[in-house]
């Protein structure tokens, strides 16, 4: 585990420009045409790297490590919103999401998604969609958690279904169809799941749905 | 005879084509398992058998669904508490110790050292009332009732020791951002040491009557068999990944408050079976021993327990996943804040929403009396898979 | 409507009393008399010893309560009496009764809990009077689409049949048996072979699928045990010669057959406990399985029944070990001739029957609790391990027994054809 860690410092250490990753302005030079929908007040919502304290940023060198493998690649299809320890989140366009997603699966050794959580940002009108990546089989990836980031309008959510590349979301993608209303294309079962057989209401997870009283 | 010409004339092609059609639905019975079936919990799954065997598994949960989730968006970092360990209350300081991980880091605050062993100490001792819940109900699907009794009356050990430690039996709501509610009280030390070992004595017990049983083997072993490649690939999580040879602990993957200090071991099978699926939480249960002996001994003697917050306390704009190993599994909380008092959204990973994947992947195949002894080895907890 | 009592008046209640006692003199003279006239004029009255029983006697009774000794002596040995209390139903039931109380004691004793508590004075003694109470205040419910006659059959059946095994069990020497048949153990396994075609049929009967699973596994599980469970009775049979269950008593009064039939009596507790559908044999009732087997849809009094009928097959069938293994009623005289030191009147109780009695109940209950305790120690079975040892395993453990017993009667070593001989 170790040498496989020291490996991949080395690696980093021979590139010169991940030093400057961390900045937020490297990602909008980064912006490709079809990630310039995505409104810029999102990083103040999501994606401040200012909360870690303890660790120091030469502490991120594996994680910057990985966020270099995936970038060398899809070099312009990704955005990295932040590193933290054990934390990467990386923005990437509804249409890339498969073939990013094989990368990381085949290529990274990310094998499997611990949940996948739906967020609503009615500001935006948009719904984010976040897979939770770690790996099993690779001790060197064991404790860090790639959150793969995709964003869908709101009026029409529809994104394309992980379940090709990861079999552990199918209950999860089912689980957010029917939460916040986005329709997976290539999942088997865009049903129902954990609401009652008789929901007739707008999807409960969305900003609009109120609980009673409240 | 042979000269017997036998011919069929339509109305007996369309009966036999009826009958041929018929008798294929007449093979499969359709059973509703749940949830008022004793087998299941508050959980359905609808199965088709083909006379002893499962063809068909569908999982139908949500029999429990209380909006966690949604609720948590309504209240203050701090009343989110109580009600977030609703889900599975035997396990209710795991479950909210990764939501205090996660608004710690958002409010950015640190937990006194003394907390943080108090959190652990508490912590192990609600992953032995889990297991030993859990473990009684494995028991009793089996058809062994003294397999019930006992690890349900040892439950108590621990539960009065959480009770001696927060005042509460089972919902504590112990953790909390910034540390836990109060210090241990006197004597405590001697008292758990105590029950400690003499539980460890029982767990040998416990051994001898169940798991060395040769009728107990003979209904788990080699049945339901996870192999190591369809684990990972249902993403299963916890006990369940760890009996099909993945030594995957979130206490030593990426160690949280004090366990980077303690010793101990990822406990792990190979054999890939129900019967692997019951024993390593067994194992994790004399680690735990283990644990929680060496956290009192290394607990700092005085010291805050807990960072004071002011009221109302406003995160900073970001988010923070976190991750604790709970009874079942790897927990995690995905906490967005827009800066207010309340959180943006709480996402509550649960390992037995995860684990619960596995049930139509093991079942189908395999023969009705193999169901309970499949289904409750997967370590699903059907509220906190609900929220 | 409420009614509202009147003010206690002294008078009133007296008067009351006196309007009470003037109607019973009323009715007894014009009907009560009359009646028992007509009946002592056509019905002969029963000879006690050399007397006629006549009312005068009847009353003379309560000077000298000796004189009942010949009444109850005569009672006793009716066939009424037989059937009804000793050694018939009545004694199947209280040790039912017994039982049931043992085994929720044993139980929680062995699972460190206390058991049954509360009702009763003393350790929850009348709890089962309880249970049996509320089960008799439920209301029966009937499945819709359930064969209503059947339905309701099939619980009287099942006791019934129980009754009827615990028939042929003898208890006692000097015939206190109810049926003393000759060919008694085979009238005891084609009554025992009633059982899983009443599970069947009251499976099929109530219309239900998980019922019906039950059902289908009550007659496997019978298939696969009632041939192991007849030949482990075999080598008793061919040492005693004799197929009835009196006399293949009788012939164990020098050794027990256990020792020279022990593979077939392990063989036998085995096929009991499947017979009776007990742990790890309860595969027709498996609870987290198929809820609860084929008495899935069964409700009150109905569900009360065949717990009864349950543990009557139980004390039946360990009675039955008793009598094919142990000896029966054969064990040491430690009752005394008299109870009374220096009674010389009507001879009260026969010490050897006492005897028999004492050393069969307690055997029994032996047994009884040899067949509790799988339950606290052990996991239910599969059903396909279960049929695997039906069939494989225990008919050739009583094969093995069979061919020893044959090569010790031929080697000359016991008597050929039994040792009555």
């Amino acid at each position: 585990m170790i040498s496989k860690i020291s490996e991949n410092l080395d690696k980093w250490n021979s590139r010169q420009f991940i030093t400057t990753l961390n900045d937020d302005n490297i990602s909008q030079n980064k912006k490709s045409d079809n990630l310039k929908k995505f409104p810029k007040e999102i990083s103040s919502i999501v994606g401040d790297s200012k909360i870690q304290t303890s660790k120091t940023e030469s502490s991120l060198l594996f994680e910057n490590s990985v966020i270099f493998k995936i970038s060398s690649k899809f070099d312009s299809k990704i955005v990295v919103e932040f590193v933290k320890p054990s934390r990467i989140k990386i923005r990437v366009d509804p249409a890339n999401i498969i073939e990013i997603a094989k990368f990381l699966n085949h290529e990274l050794g990310f094998d499997h998604a611990e949940s996948v959580t739906g967020t609503d940002y009615p500001k935006d009108n948009q719904i984010e969609v976040i897979y939770h990546l770690g790996s099993y089989l690779r001790d060197d990836l064991a404790h860090l958690v790639l959150s793969l980031t995709t964003r869908t309008d709101r009026d029409e959510a529809r994104l394309p279904s992980l379940l090709p590349v990861y079999g552990s979301v199918e209950y999860h993608e089912r689980e957010i169809f029917e939460m916040l209303g986005v329709y997976f294309d290539g999942h088997p079962r865009n049903e129902r799941f954990l609401l009652p057989e008789d929901w007739a209401d707008i999807p409960p997870l969305r900003k609009e749905f109120h609980i009673k009283g409240r | 005879m042979e000269n017997f010409d036998y011919k069929i004339n339509d109305t007996q092609k369309l009966g036999l084509e009826i009958i041929k059609e018929a008798s294929f639905d007449d093979r499969l019975m359709t059973l509703s398992v749940g949830p008022q079936h004793p087998g299941s919990g508050h959980f359905r799954f609808v199965i088709k058998i083909d006379g002893d065997y499962i063809v068909f598994c569908d999982p139908d949960p949500g029999y429990v669904h209380r909006g966690e989730e949604k609720m948590a968006e309504y209240r203050t970092y701090i009343q989110n508490i109580p009600h977030l360990e609703r889900p599975v209350i035997h396990d209710s300081t795991n479950i909210t110790y990764s939501y205090s991980l996660a608004v710690e880091e958002l409010l950015g605050i640190a937990v006194p050292r003394r907390g943080q062993f108090i959190r652990a100490i508490a912590s192990e001792f609600n992953r032995q009332i889990y297991t030993l819940y859990w473990l009684a109900i494995y028991g009793i699907f089996l058809g062994h009732s003294t397999m019930f009794m006992w690890p349900a009356g040892d439950r108590e050990l621990f539960i009065d020791l959480m009770e001696a430690l927060t005042g509460a039996r089972v919902t504590h709501a112990f953790n909390i951002p910034g540390g836990v509610r109060n210090d241990i009280p006197n004597g405590f030390k001697e008292r758990c040491l105590r029950q400690v070992s003499y539980f460890e004595k029982r767990l040998n017990e416990y051994e001898d009557i169940f798991y060395n049983n040769p009728l107990f083997r003979q209904r788990t072993e080699k049945v339901g068999i996870l192999t190591k490649e369809d684990a990972i690939k249902l993403g299963v999580t916890g006990s369940v990944l760890r009996a099909s040879g993945i030594p995957y602990d979130i206490r030593k993957v990426e160690p949280y408050d004090v366990y980077d200090e303690i010793d101990f071991k990822v406990q792990y099978l190979k054999t890939c079976d129900s019967f692997a699926r019951s024993y390593v939480p067994f194992l994790d249960m004399k680690e735990s021993c283990y644990i929680i002996k060496q956290l009192l001994d290394k607990m700092p003697e005085s010291g805050d327990v807990r960072t004071k917050l002011q009221s109302n306390v406003k995160g900073q704009s970001g988010e923070s996943y976190k991750r604790v190993e709970s009874g079942r599994g790897a927990l995690g909380y995905y906490v967005v804040s827009d800066g207010s008092p309340k959180p943006y959204r709480v996402k509550i990973s649960v390992g037995s929403f995860r684990n619960i994947l596995a049930l139509p992947h093991l079942l189908v195949g395999s023969k009705l009396g193999d169901m309970p002894a499949i289904y409750w080895s997967l370590n699903y907890w059907p509220v906190e898979a609900d929220r | 409507m409420v009614t509202v009592p009147k003010k206690f008046g002294f008078g009133s209640f007296v008067s009351s009393i006196l309007w009470l006692v003037f109607w019973i003199v009323v009715i007894v003279t014009l009907v009560g008399l009359p009646l028992i006239f007509i009946i002592l004029f056509y019905v002969p009255l029963p000879y006690i010893g050399d007397e006629v029983l006549t009312p005068y006697l009847f009353f003379s009774m309560m000077v000298d309560p000796t004189r009942t000794i010949p009444i109850i002596k005569f009672l006793i040995h009716t066939d009424i009496f037989r059937v009804m209390v000793f050694p018939g139903f009545g004694y199947a039931a209280i040790i039912a009764a017994v039982t049931i109380f043992v085994e929720r004691k044993f139980l929680a004793k062995m699972q460190l809990r206390v058991g049954p508590y509360y009702v009763g004075r003393w350790e929850g003694i009348l709890q089962l009077m309880a249970d049996g109470l509320k089960l008799i205040s439920k209301e029966i419910i009937v499945p819709s689409g359930a064969d209503k006659l059947l339905f309701w059959l099939a619980p009287v059946l099942f006791v019934a049949t129980a009754a009827a095994v615990t028939a042929l069990i003898p208890v006692a020497p000097g015939g206190w048996v109810v049926a003393d048949i000759d060919v008694g153990l085979i009238a005891v396994f084609a009554i025992l072979g009633f059982f899983p075609l009443i599970a069947l049929l009251f499976s099929w009967a109530s219309n239900s699928k998980y019922p019906f699973i039950g059902g289908l596994r009550a007659l496997h599980q019978m298939v696969a045990f009632e041939i192991p469970f007849i030949l482990s009775a075999l080598s008793v049979v061919l040492v005693a010669g004799t197929l009835n269950l009196t006399e293949i008593v009788e012939s164990q009064y020098l050794y027990w057959f256990i020792i020279i039939a022990p593979i077939s009596a392990f063989v036998f507790y085995i096929s009991s406990l499947a017979e009776l559908e007990r742990i790890p044999f309860d595969l027709p009732e498996a609870e987290s399985e198929i809820v609860a087997g084929w008495i899935t849809e069964t409700s009150g009094m109905l569900y009360g029944l065949i717990q009864l009928g349950t543990y009557l097959k139980l004390y039946a069938l360990a009675a039955l070990f008793v009598i094919l293994f142990l000896g029966g009623w054969t064990g040491p005289q430690i009752f005394p001739e008299e109870i009374i030191p220096g009674y010389t009147g009507e001879k009260i109780y026969n010490h050897i029957v006492i005897n028999g009695i004492f050393w069969f109940t307690l055997k029994t209950f032996g047994m009884i609790i040899l067949f509790l305790l799988p339950r606290g120690i052990s996991p239910r079975i599969r059903i396909d391990i279960l049929l695997h040892t039906g069939w494989y395993k225990l008919i050739v453990l009583c094969f093995i027994n069979i061919f020893a017993v044959l090569t010790l009667i031929y080697g000359g070593i016991i008597p050929t054809g039994g040792i009555l001989q």
